[in-house]
């Protein structure tokens, strides 16, 4: 029979919910070797000084392609909380909590909180970021050889 | 050369769980918009704008436009493209029709908009949203489902301005009741306050009665320069007179607030300059109530009234009929459903028929009215100024 099945094992990168982090697919990979060294990190313009988020390859500002890595607050504020329980999208798990985040005045953040229940995230408290390991990308290699790209992400948990 | 453009005529296909395919749908919707024009044939048509967003996720069906065309018989000559804005992209496709009439590139185009979204496994349409923001910051967070946002938005409204879960409600109250206008809409049935205010939360504060639902459906609206409409239709002519579409941040990290709509200011404001007009002379609109809480900031932020009094101005009436101006007569998104695509079309419909004064119920004397819709998390705001005087 044939059918969908063909995909048995392989991966669609259109059904994927994260970025591709590895260099043979974007230009701001720094990102994500920053990140798995625990720095949470962005671009900044080193002719007009603006700070983008997220990272760039050119200046918003000023088109300049002069860009330096700096590192942002890895704690904030939470400034309201979102709490769903049902009709939670597939690869998250019930209650996805969101959080709007301001780190330290820097920047504003719709973040994932997790390892947190229901009701015990509020206005006011204090959250941290957090590095967390993503599943790889399984990438085509030469003959038939299939490459792992090792992935991480980030959300946030509260400070207790 | 730069020319009038009118909307001659509209129709839609049923909305709701729809037991039938995206093209299907669209045949309906197109069918139903020849209908409403007795004296213009499918081959007058010599343009055509297919609006859906979802359309490869869903359907796995892209170069849509010719697909369209050749359902309806249509043998476009001057445009045959598909636009996507997601919640925008029905009125974002009238807005490249009236430039490209207005401009002297087409004469009569079609603009029909739709979605399938409900697939053999529900978990699809959901799970799809998390490309609708930015997929690489926002979706990886797990947002692109509008209800988290749209909580938080309300929660800001509630502590900003005093803004109360019973306005909330009676936004739905209203437009459900305005749903009965709609026979195609996807709910037919009026709620009480009290249903309304005990209803299961989605995400807290917003119930279900205040949020829109997923929807499959389809309309469809032709625009033609002012001597062809002349030509094709004997009912009163209703212009467009001006829209503006605008964006000020995607990502979340970028928006300069929750509670204040800067996109949706700058584009009522381009709309409404264009125009000739001021907030006080739109006599009936159809702005994106996605949620109620959208309505109420809406009412805000196209100067309908004072930031802040979103809620009172429910809780008064000054948004139904009777007052100062009524806001999603045909049910509005809460009760007609939202299939993305087709939303800026259906609003554009009714929009046409009370201007023509053949509304299911009419806004008595209405000459000026607007549509809006909102895209993404807030990201993208659209308004149209339509009217019989131009
Ligand atoms: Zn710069």
């Amino acid at each position: 029979m044939e059918g969908i099945s063909i995909l048995n094992g392989k991966y669609a990168v259109s059904m994927d919910m994260y970025p591709l982090q590895d260099k043979n697919y974007n230009m701001v990979y720094k990102f994500y070797d920053n990140l798995k060294e625990g720095r949470f990190t962005t671009t900044k313009c080193t002719d007009c000084g603006a700070r983008s988020f997220p990272p760039r390859i050119i200046c918003p500002e000023c088109l300049s392609e002069n860009m330096e890595w700096v590192d942002l607050p890895s704690e904030g504020t939470v400034l309201v909380v979102a709490e769903q329980e049902a009709g939670v999208p597939l690869g998250f798990q019930a209650p996805l909590i969101h959080a709007h985040v301001d780190l330290g005045g820097e920047l504003t953040y719709l973040g994932r909180v997790q390892n947190c229940k229901a009701g015990e995230l509020k206005e006011g408290d204090k959250v941290k970021l957090v590095v967390i390991p993503i599943e790889p990308v399984p990438a085509d290699g030469k003959k038939g050889a299939v490459i792992q790209h090792e992935r991480v992400f980030f959300a946030f948990e509260k400070v207790k | 050369m730069d020319r009038n453009v009118c909307i001659i005529g509209g129709g839609m296909s049923h909305w709701g769980i729809r037991q039938a395919s995206a093209r299907d749908m669209f045949q309906e919707a197109g069918k139903a918009c020849f209908n409403d024009i007795p004296g213009l044939s499918n081959k007058d048509v010599d343009g055509l704008i297919v609006a859906s967003a979802f359309t490869e996720r869903s359907c796995f069906q892209t170069h849509l436009a010719p697909l369209v065309a050749e359902y309806l018989g249509i043998k476009p000559k001057n445009i045959c493209a598909r636009v996507e804005l997601l919640c925008a992209s029905g009125s974002s496709g009238i807005i490249l029709a009236y430039g490209l009439i207005k401009s002297g590139i087409a004469d009569v185009v079609m603009i029909t908009g739709g979605e399938k979204l409900f697939t053999p496994q529900k978990w699809e349409v959901f799970y799809s949203e998390l490309g609708t923001g930015d997929h690489d910051w926002d979706g990886s967070q797990g947002l692109g489902l509008p209800p988290p946002f749209f909580s938080m938005v309300a929660q800001r409204h509630m502590k900003l301005y005093g803004t109360t879960e019973e306005q909330l409600a009676m936004v739905s109250v209203k437009n459900r009741r305005n749903g009965l206008n709609n026979p195609k809409g996807q709910y037919q049935k009026a709620i009480t306050l009290e249903e309304a205010l005990n209803a299961r939360h989605v995400v807290a504060p917003l119930k279900l009665f205040d949020c829109c639902p997923v929807t499959d459906g389809a309309a469809a609206v032709i625009l033609a320069c002012e001597e062809k409409a002349k030509e094709y239709t004997d009912k009163p002519l209703v212009y467009i007179k001006g829209v503006g579409q605008a964006t000020v941040n995607n990502m979340s990290a970028n928006m300069p607030s929750m509670t204040t709509w800067e996109a949706l200011k700058i584009a009522g404001n381009q709309a409404y300059s264009k125009a000739g007009v001021k907030p006080s002379d739109i006599d009936v609109a159809q702005t994106h109530d996605c949620f109620t809480i959208s309505e109420i900031i809406e009412s805000e932020d196209l100067g309908f009234c004072e930031k802040g009094e979103g809620g009172l101005f429910v809780q008064e009436g000054r948004s139904d009929y009777g007052g100062d101006v009524a806001i999603n007569t045909d049910g509005g998104l809460l009760s007609c459903g939202h299939p993305f695509g087709g939303t800026g079309i259906r609003q554009g419909i009714e929009i046409m028929k009370q201007l023509r004064g053949d509304a299911a119920r009419q806004v008595e004397g209405a000459r000026t009215g607007l549509t809006h819709n909102l895209s993404g998390l807030s990201a993208a705001h659209t308004v149209l100024v339509y009217g019989r005087d131009i």
